[in-house]
Parts: structure tokens; sequence; C-alpha cells
């Protein structure tokens, strides 16, 4: 439940960034990337669609996507992707509890545009 | 009173004094005299379709025999021809010695044939240049051109024999052969510096050797091993470096290539640096903010850029791991090491999903993985293409220095590089199986090559990634322009393979991931220079063009 809160929370914040944070929506506005945040069982799952500075989103678990990170449970989900550093996705991965699906670096995409929000 | 040519002196020099036995060429009138110096000398020749070919094949030449590669070219077309590959050796640090033809001196500013000033065009791009003058010091001038190349940061060196000088005759007791110096460098770091960097390796909980082509050029692979296997670091070799330690070494996180990188380098907390720029490549070093950096190099101007080094260590790699061997203590980072691996495989997942799965279109990366199949890691690797260069640089892995090798994902950025690497790498290796997987459109600009391969029975294995397409450049216009508005990046399905045959070696076009392997084992078994057309998924872009679009559109 935390981690639904959570990631609609961050997708109410990646809206209002697009029509608001500068910085922001320079970094999106050329980019078309599909990233899924989801947990193994696919319980919890939302889509961000960044399509050339446009936002939206979905929630469930079979979207197509570029990069999905799928998260071994959502305690852990929730509690790495508070803490927003590096070192803490680095050990959840790791220790086998998150792994990438699609292509990483979209991955680091996504981190690096949420950087200019969080 | 016995005579000597200019062409026969050069020849002569490079023999007796400097040990050259092979030379990349490409014949032309105003050199004439030196090519039946090699000849007289026993120097072997490679002749060539196009110049930029020679000078790439002696680029590459140098990479893996750690020898300056020694090209020749003829004047005016010759040498513009030859010019890319000399700013591919000048923006990677390599010592490429390129002896070049001239207008005569005698014509000068008359409307001579090719004439056009060489010098004045190829001085930014060599470490040192020059043009001879009198046939006497022919060999002063290749000495110092060869002193120039490898001695400090090596790099390309240029000098130009004019017709004039190269069919004079002298009396061969005027003339004075200098001496071979060998000596690599006196440059040392200090001893505090150096126990300063001790102090950070022993201390450093998350550690890692990052060595690049500088690892490679210093011929240090004794003592890199016995300062890994010591300190216990979890070792990545890039660039000309690659393979100096195995990649499937205990150590080695190659594995996990551009990914593994990209994972595990913000989150470790020393970097030993060696022989490694810090250029776009590994973004500027601003990959590793936090990281307390100790960085080797040869230039010590290098040691700063882009990012403030906590330590440096100026002097050659394999000299300076010497110096530090003593001074490091006795670690074992296996906990670390095995984080870092199984974090990148999380980040691999699809990546290693898809090496082992058989795929209809086939996959690159499925591709790549059955060329490993076959060979294994006693081979050696090229790619060259855009996308093709990422799946050739995370896939293939090669216990020899050089075995695998991305020229185009050099600085120059410069496609084309595959073929003339992988000719030199089975002419210096010639036991070993050499493969180069090609993108069909890097194909076009020196597929020709096989006519060298050919007349010079070098068997190579080309491997084509044939998307129909310039992949890389297509897949970023997808986003930028959309897919309805492509621009010059398409291309047909063309037979390279019957290009291959129509030249004499041997070719077959796969579709199916079942015949790769039987088709790689036919082109083996023919013993000749070989060219698998592969027909590969056109929809299937690579990380490193999502990495390549990206920084352009940030701009
Ligand atoms: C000599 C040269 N010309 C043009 C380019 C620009 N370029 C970069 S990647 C690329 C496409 C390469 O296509 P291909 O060889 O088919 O490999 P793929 O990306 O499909 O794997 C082009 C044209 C370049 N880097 N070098």
């Amino acid at each position: 439940m935390r981690l639904s809160i959570l990631l609609f929370a961050l997708y109410q914040l990646v809206w209002i960034s697009s029509k608001t944070n500068r910085a922001f929506k320079k970094f999106i506005s050329k980019a078309k990337v599909r990233f899924l945040i989801k947990t193994e069982d696919g319980k919890y799952a939302r889509l961000f669609v960044f399509d050339q500075g446009r936002v939206s989103t979905a929630t469930g678990p079979d979207h197509a996507f570029d990069a999905a990170l799928v998260w071994k449970d959502p305690k852990i989900a929730f509690s790495v992707m508070l803490k927003k550093n590096q070192v803490a996705v680095f050990n959840a991965a790791a220790e086998g509890k998150l792994k990438i699906e699609g292509m990483s670096v979209f991955a680091l995409w996504f981190d690096k545009a949420t950087s200019h929000i969080l | 009173m016995s005579k000597i040519y200019g062409g026969h002196l050069a020849a002569k020099y490079l023999k007796e004094v400097e040990h050259v036995d092979m030379v990349f060429t490409l014949s032309g009138g105003h050199i004439e005299n030196i090519l039946d110096g090699l000849t007289e000398y026993k120097i072997k020749t490679i002749d060539v379709r196009h110049e930029q070919v020679a000078a790439m094949m002696a680029h590459a030449w140098s990479v893996y025999t750690n020898k300056p590669g020694v090209c020749l070219v003829t004047a005016g077309p010759g040498f513009t021809n030859a010019l890319t590959g000399i700013v591919n050796a000048h923006l990677e640090n390599v010592p490429l010695v390129v002896l070049c033809g001239r207008h005569p001196l005698r014509d000068d500013l008359k409307g001579a044939l090719q004439e056009m000033n060489q010098i004045d065009m190829v001085k930014p791009v060599t470490k040192w240049c020059a043009t001879c003058y009198e046939t006497k010091r022919i060999p002063e001038y290749l000495s110092i051109a060869f002193r120039q190349a490898t001695m400090g940061r090596p790099g390309p060196v240029f000098l130009e024999l004019p017709p004039d000088i190269l069919f004079e005759e002298v009396d061969e007791k005027t003339v004075v052969i200098p001496k071979r110096r060998t000596h690599k460098t006196v440059t040392q770091p200090g001893k505090n510096e150096l126990e300063e960097a001790a102090r950070l390796i022993n201390q450093a909980k998350k550690p890692i050797f990052l060595g690049g082509s500088g690892v490679g050029m210093s011929g240090c692979g004794d003592i890199l091993e016995k300062f890994i296997e010591k300190t216990g670091v979890p070792i990545s070799l890039v660039n000309y470096g690659r393979g100096v330690l195995s990649d499937n070494h205990p150590l080695s996180v190659n594995g996990g290539g551009f990914t593994g990188l990209n994972a595990g380098l913000p989150v470790v907390d020393v970097i030993i640096a060696a022989g490694v720029r810090f250029n776009w490549l590994l973004q500027c070093g601003q990959l590793f903010p936090d990281a307390k950096v100790i960085r080797i190099d040869i230039d010590p101007h290098e040691i700063d850029r882009n990012r403030h080094a906590d330590v440096g260590l100026a002097g050659d790699v394999g000299q300076v791991l010497g110096q530090l061997l003593p001074l490091v203590e006795k670690r074992d980072h296996s906990p670390w090491l095995k984080s870092f691996k199984n974090a990148y495989s999380a980040f691999m997942t699809s990546e290693l999903e898809k090496r082992k799965t058989p795929s209809d279109p086939i996959h690159p990366i499925r591709l790549v993985e059955q060329i490993m199949t076959v060979f294994g890691d006693d081979a050696f690797y090229v790619a060259d293409g855009g996308d093709t260069s990422y799946y050739g640089l995370s896939g293939f892995a090669s216990k020899h220095q050089g075995g695998v090798q991305t020229p185009a994902g050099g600085l120059l950025g410069c496609l084309g590089t595959g073929i003339p690497f992988a000719l030199a790498a089975k002419l210096a290796h010639p036991d070993k199986p050499v493969i180069v997987l090609q993108g069909d459109g890097s194909f076009g600009f020196n597929g020709m090559e096989f006519d060298t391969a050919i007349r010079h029975n070098i068997p190579i294995i080309c491997i084509i990634n044939n998307d129909c397409a310039w992949g890389m450049i297509k897949h970023s216009q997808e986003v930028s322009l959309g897919a309805n508005r492509l621009t010059c990046s398409e291309l047909g399905m063309r037979h390279y393979e019957k290009v291959v045959e129509g030249l004499g070696g041997y070719g077959e076009l796969v579709t199916i991931d079942a015949e790769i392997i039987p088709a790689i084992k036919r082109a083996v078994a023919s013993g000749k220079p070989a060219c698998i057309n592969v027909m590969t998924d056109p929809t299937v872009t690579s990380p490193a063009t999502v990495f390549f679009y990206q920084s352009f559109s940030e701009l």
C-alpha cells in the first residue's frame, strides 16, 4: 500500500514538474522513455511514460517498457526508493532484491531525470 | 666506394636499427625507391586498397605487438587518404610512424603533381612531423621519428621524404647511423605520493582498478597481476589495456562491460585509474563523485584533467605499480567483488537472458554469444559499428592482450577501423582465430580490404551484424525525428558475403539462429578469409545508442 502511494506521489511530482520545473522540462524534452517500477509478483506496478516533454502513467505490470525496476518485495522497494541513493540501489541489486529488465541505461536516465525534482 | 639510394637507406635503417619487419603501404611513384628498399632489406610489405587502412593497420600493429607500427604512403591523395588513420592514432596516443612521399623539392611552387603543403595539414594531429632534405640524414630523421613516437606519452609521427633524396645515391661511408634508444621513461612519482596512494589502497573498502591503454602500452602484465592479486582489488581493463589480465581472471569485472562500470563506479570508494583518460566515455570522471581517485599516467598533465585526483602518480604504469607493490598490504575484497558482480548481473538481467535464448529474428547479443561458443577466450575479437561495437564490447571475452577491441569506440569514433584491426591482429597472431563483428554500414568503408586479406593470405573471419541500416543513427532518429522521417540512415539487404566470395574468400548468408555456429565452423574449415552475413533484428538497439542520444538530447 505504502509503495502504491509512493509511486503515485512520484508520478504527481513528475507531472507537475513537467509543467513547472525548467531544468526537468529541458531534460525530458527530447526523450521517449517507458519506465516501469513494479514488484516481482506484479501486485504493485506503475508505468511512467515520457514522450518528448509530455508525461503520462498507467498502473499494472503488463506494459511494454524500455526498462523496468523489478523489486522482490514492496517493503524493500519503499525503503530503498525513499532513500534516493545509489548505494542503496546498488546494495539491493547485489543482494538479489532488485533487478533491472530491459536496458539499465534507461534506469540511469530516470534517476538523472528525477534528480531534478527530488 | 659503396653507394646506397636514399630509399634503400631508409629501409636499411628500419630493418637494422629499429628491427621493423612489417610495413603497411599502398604504392606510388614518389615512394618507389623506399618500396624497393623494403624488398632489398627483406621487410614484409602489406599493400592495401586504401591508405587509411595502411595507417589503421600500422596503428593496430602497435596495439597487438607493442612495437611502433610503420606505414608508408605516397604524396598528395595517399597522404590525404591516410589522414583519418593518423588522426585516430593521435587521439589514441598510438606510436604510429608515417613515412610519406612528397612532390620533388626541385619542383616546389611550380604546380608539381600532388604538390601540397602536407606538413601544415598534419601538424595538429601528430606528436612530431618533419621533412627530410638530405639523403645522408635520412637515418637521423628516422631515429628522431621513432624516439618521438615511443618515448613519454606515445603518439603518431610523420616524416616526409621527397623523391629527390630518395632516388639520390650517397656513399654509405658518409652516413652516420644513429644508435637505437630503448629506455622507456624516467618520470617517477615522489615517495610521499606513493605512500599516500598505498595508504588509500590499504584502507579502501570498495576499490576498483580501472586500467586503459597505458596499461597495454606499458606491457606490464606480470607486475599488474602481482599487484591485483596482492591487493585483491577488482579490475576492469578497457581500450588497449583490455586483456593484459585475462577477461576471465577471477578479479576481473569486465563481464559487466559498460553496464557494469555504470552500475559500480558510483559506489566505489577508491579508484586506481591507470593509463586511462577521464573523457566522455567515462563521463569526464563525473560518474564517481565521492570516490578517492589515484591516477597513474605517463603524462603528468593528464592527472587532474576533468577530475581532481587525490593522488597523482606520474610515470609508466608498470614502473609505478612496481614501486607501489611493496607498500600495499595483502587484502581480500571478495565480498565486495561478489556484490559488484551480483549488482551488474541484476542490471543486465535481460541481456544475460538474451544471450542464452535462441532468437528469431536473430538478436545481435545472441549472435555474439554464439560466436563466443565457437571460439571461447583463446581468440582475438574486434567489433566495428555503432550498436555493433556495444554488443561486441560487452559480449566478447579474451585472455589475450588487446583480445577485445572496438576501435570505432575510440575518441575519433571512426567506423571502418574493424577490418584493418582484424587484419593486423591476424598478422600479429597468425595461430589464433581473429573474428571481426562488423556493422553492415561500416563494412562499406573497408570491405574491399578482403582483397588484401586474400592476396596476403590473412584468414580473418568477418561476421556481419546486418540490420540493413546505419543502426545507431537510425534508432536515434526514430526517437528524435520520428520513424516516418528517417534520413540517410537506412540501407538495403545486401549480399556482402558474395562480395567476399567474388574477391576469392569464403562467404555465407545466415538467417536463422541454429545456422550461426555451423556456418562459422564451415568458414573456419575453409581456411580462407571469410564473411558470414548474418541477418539480425533491425528493431533492436543498444544502450550505447541510448547513451549517445541522451548526451546530445541534453544540449
Ligand atoms: C567514418 C564515420 N562516419 C560516420 C559516422 C557516424 N556514425 C556513427 S554510428 C553510425 C552507424 C553505424 O552503422 P553500422 O556500421 O551498420 O552499425 P550498427 O550501428 O548498425 O551496429 C554512423 C554512420 C562515424 N562514426 N564514423
